[in-house]
């Protein structure tokens, strides 16, 4: 598969009055072409930190790089342009659609402006051309009786209709990557049902790849095709979506998944991780999830486990893959998923 | 199931009465909720189940109907001392909770309130001591009763309107989206807490929320609404292998859970209020289909459900 992003060594730090806080410590990743990859993890595990700084969009003024951070896209190393380049590159190549959609769009500027906005910038459109195909884009994210409602104003839509209005934004010149920073989080089940669709959809239309961030497990497994999961400003396991659902390797994933109740669970405590997430001013020694970890050996607090290759696409950095470590039982409900995978897997692979 | 701790009839609440812009949130809803039960209440944003809640907890004054609580219509209650003991026995846990504790307040204070109110602490050590029992009861730590909100994460200060809720020890307590602006492996830890209470203490729940998994996980029986009125309402488990009204329908359609597999599978019903074709003044009420089981449906449909319903009992 071709990648079109990759991203190679990503470490942030924030300077805050109490010290620096190294909030992304040593991501790698890639994005292929036309996929959807989904970014999850509790808040404060660095998703949206990760994204924000490959769109150039964290602050100066307290943020830091570290120099052996790479963001690859089309040959170009995106760290090393210049401003000026990356104005360029951000809402034509790579754009972005925020959480909030009260809070992301203009209140004071008709929407049909706000999406011709990246056109007349980007593709020296004129503005009557830039209209119509303003216009083109609200048909498209399926917004009623488009002639009217380009004229009105964001507070005249309701949410949905709002997300659906920034998704047009983001999509007004054909972007190669889109990051979407939890876009359904704030949005009712039906109508980020139907954003999602939406989503799909026009992944298929106009062949994006997507940059998925969220922390809800239904949503990405209904649109991811991999996973990464994230904790304390690392990736701790990679894969497709099935290996990471049915075949979790490592421990902080087999808690999330066993924290969620499924609709046949039938249990009288649901699993909890323990503790509380890492502090990131002073990484732990190690592992950072060690000390939430009940099946944390000794190694585990000395040394940071690398990636172990579980398969191909799939990868967990946790020291239980280590052919030396015992074998751990993993808690119920992620065996329950194991089982469903294997029986698929006799039976032709779920693939 | 037990006796019937609450009753409410034909509740009505409408914003901007007799105005243009009436909002009918709350339109003619009636349940009941037994003692020591979990009562779900799902919906999208707008549908009326917050309002729902308030209104029941008498933060807004019910346009019409009646709350029985114990058999006593408590929102007419003609003496203070009346009106005190209902706001004993009923508490509220808030969605937000960064927005539902007063960030000028000590956590002592902030959990006291009610103790205060209701005059249960003879002396200030008692009250300190009272304090002290609801954090641990919490999961909390006695040390943290002088500190502020601000200094508390999400998980923690919803563990605090936890407190403040048991604080006047209550029999009922309605709790708003307590999980939705939390994170997942702390929603976790919440709801385990609420569950914890409740069998420690009989406590009865209504609970709110639109994450349909989680209202699964921990409801006895569930109401949807839509619109401001209850549309279906039975168990947890038989709302979902056995929905009825076409809202419900495509309400659990529309839910992604955390397998792929059958994400892949999963198609969506729309839903469309057209589809009823009701007639002008047929009558449409929430109707017994199975035992427990009420659907909001027109005469016609009732016999139609009815019908699939026996079908269905038969060829099983």
């Amino acid at each position: 598969m071709e990648s079109i992003l990759t991203v190679k060594d990503l470490a942030i730090s924030f300077n805050t009055y109490a010290g620096e806080v190294k909030a992304i410590r040593g991501v790698n990743f890639e994005l292929y072409k036309g996929e959807t990859l989904a970014i999850v993890g509790e808040s404060g595990s660095g998703k949206s930190v990760t994204t924000k700084s490959i769109m150039r969009l964290l602050p100066k003024s307290n943020s830091e790089m570290k120099p052996e951070s790479q963001i690859l896209f089309d040959g170009k190393d995106l760290t090393k342009q210049t401003d000026k380049q990356m104005e360029k590159i951000r809402g034509k190549d790579i754009s972005m659609i925020f959480q909030d959609p009260m809070t992301s769009l203009n209140p004071t500027m008709k929407i049909g402006k706000q999406i011709a906005e990246p056109l007349l910038k980007h593709q020296n459109l004129s503005k009557a051309q830039a209209k119509a195909r303003a216009l083109e884009l609200l048909k498209l994210v399926g917004i009623p009786n488009p002639e009217v409602r380009i004229n009105q104003y964001p507070h005249q839509f309701s949410g949905g209709q709002r997300q659906r209005i920034v998704i047009a934004v983001a999509l007004a010149c054909n972007p190669k990557v889109l990051i979407a920073d939890e876009p359904t989080t704030a949005l009712d089940v039906t109508i980020q049902a139907q954003i999602l669709d939406l989503m799909k959809d026009l992944q298929k239309k106009i062949d994006t790849s997507i940059i998925f961030i969220t922390h809800d497990l239904g949503v990405v497994a209904s649109v991811a095709d991999r996973v990464a999961v994230m904790y304390g400003g690392r990736i701790v396991e990679v894969g497709t979506v099935d290996e990471i659902f049915y075949n979790p390797k490592h421990p902080y994933t087999w808690g999330l998944i066993s924290s969620m109740p499924s609709l046949e669970t039938d249990v009288d405590e649901l699993f909890v991780i323990p503790g509380s997430p890492p502090d990131l001013l002073n990484p732990p020694k190690g592992d950072a999830f060690a000390a939430r970890n009940r099946f944390a050996m000794a190694i585990d607090f000395e040394e940071e486990p690398p990636m172990f290759k579980v398969s191909e696409t799939h990868y967990a950095a946790t020291w239980l893959l280590h052919p030396d470590a015992p074998y751990v039982e993993p808690p119920e409900a992620v065996k329950k998923n194991q089982e469903k995978f294997n029986n698929a897997q006799s039976k032709g692979g779920v693939y | 199931m037990s006796e019937k701790l609450l009753e409410i009839k034909n509740l009505k609440l409408h914003f901007n009465r007799g105005k243009k812009n009436e909002v009918r949130a709350v339109n003619d809803i009636s349940f009941d909720i037994f003692k020591g039960e979990t009562l779900g209440l799902v919906g999208e944003s707008g549908c009326g189940k917050s309002t729902t809640g308030r209104t029941i907890i008498r933060l807004y004054n019910a346009t019409d109907g009646e709350v029985l609580f114990k058999g006593e219509n408590v929102h007419n209650a003609k003496n203070k001392e009346k009106t005190l003991e209902f706001n004993r026995s009923m508490q509220m846990i808030f969605q937000d909770p960064y927005a539902s504790l007063n960030p000028r307040k000590k956590i002592i204070d902030i959990i006291a309130e009610g103790i205060d109110l209701h005059g249960l602490a003879k002396s200030k050590e008692e009250r300190t001591k009272m304090v002290h029992d609801l954090l641990e009861t919490v999961g909390l730590n006695r040390d943290h009763a002088g500190r502020y909100p601000h200094e508390f994460s999400g998980g923690q200060r919803q563990r605090i309107g936890i407190a403040r809720a048991l604080a006047v020890k209550p029999e009922f307590i309605i709790a708003d989206e307590p999980i939705s602006a939390l994170d997942v492996s702390i929603q976790a830890q919440v709801v385990n807490l609420l569950k914890k209470l409740q069998r420690e203490k009989g406590l009865t729940y209504l609970f709110i929320a639109h994450d349909l998994s989680m209202v699964k996980y921990i409801s006895d029986r569930i109401g949807v609404m839509y619109f401001g009125r209850l549309v279906e309402l039975t168990t947890s488990e038989e709302l979902y292998k056995n929905p009825l009204h076409p809202y419900t329908k495509s309400l659990l359609s529309s839910i992604p859970l955390p397998d792929p597999e059958h994400e892949r599978k999963r198609r969506r019903i729309p839903y469309n209020p057209d589809d009823h074709d009701y007639e002008e003044n047929e009558n449409v009420e929430m109707r017994e289909v199975n035992p427990g089981h009420f659907v909001l449906c027109s005469e016609k449909e009732f016999k139609e459900m009815n019908a699939t319903a026996s079908q269905a009992s038969t060829n099983s």
